[in-house]
């Protein structure tokens, strides 16, 4: 479950979003394992309370490790929420850091509904404000606050999926956003050579999202724990070998 | 053998003043048939009234086509409505090809790169325009002319290169691009009978291309677009929307395809 191969990030700035719950709880759960002591994990939901708790369950292993945990409660669909958070994340930049990893991997599925019921735009910004534009407001601002340096590499996450590539009736919002975050991160990569991006789809997971979609649905797949899809994106970013701006499956490997 | 006309059409056009919509209402113009009716929507009042009086008084105006326009801001959630109701007060019962073309788009700020895009007002504004208004007017107008016998319905994306391929310092435009053209294949998936088309219409002489050669951030890209010009490699909008009203008219395309100018 957590084997890293005693792999690590060295001192690293690891930020979260989506921390709370489902796959971005159980990466923070699963990142301390590859951090060296001086590390700072930034977690960010909209959860105040469900993030202290996972700062106290996490604490005998941080405290042993010689890890700082920080929480930050921000609503990403707002401007406020995203400012809050890079507020955060400027205040933990001033800190010498061998490695800055950020995961994008806050989101909703939104309404799936037929594509005609999407006729109403305050939904549709709604939507695309927290699922679109808050991942590149926040990646935008977290490059800023730790630009390039020599010595420190720079990793950045999106949360992705099947259904960026492949279209599902119904699932318009879902689909389209995740479309929009590939093509986003692609985008990054061509510009930013020294930065190592990566769009992560992690397969089905045994979580709320999951749940949902089961709800709506009415078809349950084959769920794994979060963990083993968290296992295969930390170690894909622990050895850093895949080409910027790839899209990797959990499936793939 | 393909029908050489598009039917009595209701047209909706968008980004319909200038650049390429103007130039597919002009060329929708001679292939549609009396009795068919249009909706011409951008922001600029005056070059949207300049466009229906040069095709009232054109031939196909003169043989009965029905020209309106709806002067409105896709990006304010106001415009949509007012799109819809213009069309549903134009359509007659006689109507038998409902037509929309999502041809309003814009580059974005180009100057920059991702890592300046710290604004959330800036960005939601982009997308509210390019993706939101996109998907929203689509809907609304399906719903407002629901499927049946002897109604034709095509909607058209006019979409890009960019919503395939990454260019740097164009993060918005081809993110909205990546997600219209995910847009209408949701749409092609859901709806069978619906005739779905993402057309990429290849470089065009426009204002838009203007913008991206004397704009963009990246200097490679900068120089690319700017020898496209020099060298006379760009489009011009008649000869890429030929090939759109063919696209149409033959109506052989693979519904929630992307087609590109340079595929045909």
């Amino acid at each position: 479950m957590c084997d890293f191969s005693s792999k690590t990030l060295g001192r690293c700035l690891c930020i979260i979003t989506g921390a709370s719950k489902g796959f971005g709880r159980s990466l923070a759960q699963q990142v301390p394992y590859i951090l060296q002591a001086g590390s700072v994990v930034l977690l960010v939901a909209r959860s105040g309370l469900l993030l202290e708790e996972l700062k106290t369950d996490l604490e005998n292993l941080t405290v042993h490790l010689g890890l700082v945990v920080n929480c930050v409660s921000a609503d990403l669909g707002t401007a406020e929420g995203v400012a809050k958070t890079l507020e955060a994340v400027r205040q933990d930049a001033v800190n010498d850091y061998d490695h800055m990893l950020l995961i994008n991997n806050a989101a909703s599925l939104g309404a799936i509904s037929q594509f005609c019921s999407f006729t109403d735009p305050a939904q549709v910004n709604a939507y695309i404000s927290f699922n679109v534009s808050s991942a590149l407001a926040l990646t935008a601002g977290v490059l800023q606050a730790l630009p390039q340096r020599p010595g420190r590499k720079r990793t950045v996450v999106n949360v992705s999926s099947v259904f960026a590539h492949k279209p599902l009736p119904r699932w318009v919002l879902y689909c389209t956003a995740k479309a929009a975050r590939d093509m986003m991160f692609k985008v990054l990569a061509e510009e930013e050579t020294d930065l190592k991006v990566l769009s992560y789809s992690p397969g089905p997971m045994d979580t709320e999202m999951q749940e949902e979609i089961f709800r709506q649905m009415g078809v349950r797949h084959e769920l794994m724990p979060c963990q083993k899809s968290g296992a295969k994106l930390l170690n894909l970013v622990l050895d850093g070998d895949f080409p910027s701006g790839a899209h990797i499956d959990f499936f793939d490997l | 053998m393909h029908p050489p006309d598009l039917g009595r059409a209701l047209c909706i056009i968008t980004g319909a003043s200038r650049g390429f919509g103007r130039t597919i209402a002009q060329e929708l113009s001679h292939v549609v048939k009396p009795g068919s009716a249009f909706v011409l929507v951008a922001r600029s009042g005056d070059d949207l009234r300049t466009l229906q009086a040069e095709l009232t008084d054109s031939e196909a105006g003169r043989a009965g086509l029905r020209v309106q326009y709806v002067e409105a801001d896709l990006g304010l959630p106001e415009g949509l409505e007012r799109v819809t109701t213009a069309a549903k007060e134009v359509a007659t019962d006689l109507i038998d090809h409902v037509l929309l073309v999502n041809n309003a788009g814009s580059l974005g700020d180009i100057s920059g790169f991702t890592k300046s895009f710290t604004d959330m007002a800036e960005v939601n504004s982009y997308l509210s325009l390019n993706v939101s208004s996109f998907l929203c007017l689509t809907a609304q107008i399906l719903q407002a002319f629901p499927q049946r016998p002897g109604l034709r319905r095509s909607v058209v994306n006019i979409s890009s290169l960019c919503a395939l391929k990454p260019f740097s310092s164009w993060v918005l435009y081809c993110s909205g691009k990546a997600a219209r053209d995910m847009i209408f294949r949701v749409l092609a998936e859901e709806e069978p009978d619906l005739r779905v088309l993402n057309y990429a219409p290849g470089p065009l002489d426009t204002d838009m291309q203007l913008e991206a050669r004397s704009k963009s951030g990246d200097m490679l890209l900068r120089k690319s677009c700017n020898e496209m010009f020099s060298k006379g490699q760009l489009l011009s909008c008649e000869e890429s929307c030929g090939k759109l009203m063919k696209l149409l008219m033959e109506n052989t395309y693979t519904s929630g395809a992307h087609i590109d100018f340079y595929d045909i």
